[in-house]
């Protein structure tokens, strides 16, 4: 089912939410109660819940793996833009003895209930916090941006663009370790030796990856380190390795939001004036507005890249460190 | 099965152990009395449309609101108002019937929300996105006194004008004649249907509002026929459609505020059905005596 282009942003979340209605009560069996159970009812064991399934594989990484029990709180394939929390989710939320968050405005509809959260009940960790930010959204500095956005640049719009796709950088994740690894020990009580061991050694391969990646992206000459992904969630990705963001179907960094006729006119032209050879779709969403601006450009591939969740082991997304290697593999692909 | 199996835990436990329960069910029962006895009035009066173009006629009002830095509250009660007053002035200045007035405002009022929406980007829209469908999840102490404020103003304003209202439902010109002042009290109806909407957004979010504000009065209408026992009916109905809702959402994971209104609904259903079921057979009872 596809909606109409101006069917406005309050379609897509109520579709959103459908949908997720539907997913989860059509999960909800007596298996998942019970495991959920069984894992509340075990004694001792420190509750962490984390809202992004790629944020659960750190903290089940920093836990080494064994000393907390992880709840994951948006499935792995749901939009943290969107996700629409229930009673459920609340009282997961209350019993934790963490939560970790990406914050930064990535989880839009439930930046209200962690606050209630925060203030009545658990303390939140929220990772982009301790994150040196990016501030402005790249596409905005281009012709493709509607005029009369860049006048109005008081602080409440400063934070607003703050970009919160923090994890496409593994150096600033790696530095915003520590942090979180301390509230671990200190909220969750786990044992700070062992998460000190499981720390320095899960930085040892955020490096590894690190230099792996920047490997892979090597083939690509700087002429051609340019994007155009489906919203605004590479800024540091672009920031870390060197790329430039010359425009988004979506121009947001909410995929809340949606595109105008003029916007994808305007980047088509830009597409073709910067022959550029690939637009980036993502995993979670519908290639619909890439595939229709390949069709309008011609001659260009759209590649689907792992961006706001995990995907699964068969796409070499199952973890963060893959997905950050399969999306370097993929645009390294695309663009050398 | 487990709500017939361990009804304690499965219907009593949640609100015992759960504060967020609690707040959620006063916040769903404030809603439910707020809705019913003023939805009572839109659906003995046809005045379904209005009650739907209102309940998403006041988002402009909150994303204006929102972008100046004022309350979201103020701003959608503004906006409601606003749409009230025109739907009366095209109505008195032109000779289109009322739906048409109220569904030239309609989409000029969603137009309107989607242009400003779709001009500006940023994390905002996740916060105007409390608005479509509510957080009867994270309901503190402010948002329960603003809707039992809500709910004194509606129940005292029904009773205030509770003749002018049952008169002119079924005939404005005796109303007129009584001296009950009927454009007076169809002004102070559609304010008090403004404040019912605005004051149970947060609990069920501006796209369900509307499910509370028709389905328990309607299906009230089909089991009982004088107005206090409909309005008392929507009340129970409607209460057991917030108690059912949330404890689906706490034991299932569903959204809370569509869980409200889909249980709502079906009640309306199942009566529907049970009612045409009971005359079916009535009617046939009354074949065979003939």
């Amino acid at each position: 089912m596809t909606l109409p282009r101006d069917a406005g942003s309050w379609a897509r979340p109520l579709l959103a939410v459908a949908a997720s209605v539907f997913t989860i009560t059509a999960c909800a069996g007596p298996a998942d109660d019970s495991a959920v159970l069984a894992d509340l009812q075990t004694p001792n064991r420190a509750e962490v819940v984390v809202t992004t399934s790629i944020w659960a594989d750190v903290v089940r990484n920093l836990s080494c793996n064994a000393l907390a029990t992880v709840t994951l709180l948006i499935p792995p394939g749901g939009d943290p833009h969107a996700y629409e929390p229930s009673l459920a989710a609340r009282a997961v939320l209350d019993s934790a003895d963490l939560v970790v968050a990406n914050g930064l405005g990535l989880e839009e509809t439930l930046d209200d209930v962690l606050e209630t959260v925060e203030a009545e009940s658990t303390p939140v960790f929220r990772i982009g916090e301790h994150v040196d930010t990016l501030r402005n959204s790249p596409s905005e500095d281009h012709d493709n941006s509607p005029s009369g956005d860049h006048d109005n640049d008081d602080q409440d719009d400063a934070r607003e663009r703050v970009d919160p796709h923090v994890w496409f950088d593994p150096v600033r994740v790696s530095a915003a370790l520590p942090a979180l690894a301390s509230a671990l020990v200190a909220e969750a009580g786990l044992d700070p030796a062992r998460v000190d061991t499981c720390l320095t050694a899960y930085q040892d391969q955020l490096e590894a990856a690190q230099a792996d990646i920047t490997e892979t992206l090597s083939v690509i000459p700087q002429a051609r380190r340019q994007l155009v992904t489906n919203h605004d969630a590479f800024g540091y990705f672009a920031d870390r390795y060197g790329f430039e963001i010359i425009g988004s179907v979506i121009p947001s960094p909410s995929t809340l939001a949606t595109t105008s006729a003029g916007q994808l006119e305007a980047l088509a032209e830009l597409i073709e004036s910067e022959d550029v050879p690939a637009i980036f779709a993502e995993a979670l969403y519908s290639t619909d507005d890439a595939d229709a601006l390949a069709g309008r450009v011609g001659n260009i591939e759209v590649i689907t890249l792992y961006t706001g969740s995990l995907g699964d082991d068969s796409d070499h997304a199952g973890t963060y460190l893959e997905l950050l290697k399969t999306n370097a593999r993929l645009i390294a692909g695309a663009l050398s | 099965m487990e709500f017939l199996t361990n009804p304690v835990d499965w219907w009593i436990q949640p609100f015992i152990s759960n504060g967020f329960m609690r707040n959620a069910l006063w916040a769903g029962l404030l809603t439910a009395l707020t809705t019913s006895v003023v939805g009572t009035w839109v659906v003995l009066r046809g005045m379904s449309f209005l009650g739907d173009a209102l309940a998403h006629g006041v988002l402009p009002g909150v994303a204006i609101a929102f972008l100046v830095g004022v309350d979201t509250t103020v701003g959608a009660l503004v906006a409601a108002l606003v749409m009230v007053g025109g739907i009366n002035l095209i109505r008195a200045h032109s000779p289109l019937p009322e739906d048409t007035s109220i569904g030239v405002l309609f989409v000029g009022f969603l137009a309107l929300v989607v242009v400003i929406m779709s001009s500006r980007s940023g994390s905002w829209i996740g916060d105007l996105n409390r608005f479509l469908f509510g957080s009867i999840i994270a309901i503190d102490n402010r948002d329960l006194i603003r809707q039992g404020v809500a709910a004194l103003v509606s129940v005292f304003g029904v009773a205030m004008f509770y003749r002018a209202f049952l008169v002119m439902t079924f005939d404005e010109t005796q109303a007129r004649l009584l001296g009950l002042r009927p454009r007076l009290a169809h002004a102070v109806l559609l304010a008090l249907i403004s404040v019912a909407v605005v004051a149970s957004l947060k609990a069920v979010g501006n796209l369900l509002v509307f499910a509370f504000l028709i389905a328990p009065p309607a299906t009230g209408t089909l089991l009982v026929r004088r107005v206090p026992l409909i309005m008392a009916t929507a009340l129970g109905l409607g209460t057991v459609a917030v108690v059912i809702g949330l404890l689906v959402s706490f034991h299932y994971g569903a959204a809370a505020g569509a869980s409200m209104a889909l249980v709502a609904v079906v009640i309306f259903l199942a009566v529907l059905t049970a009612r045409a079921l009971s005359d079916l057979r009535a009617g046939r009872h009354q074949t065979a005596l003939s």
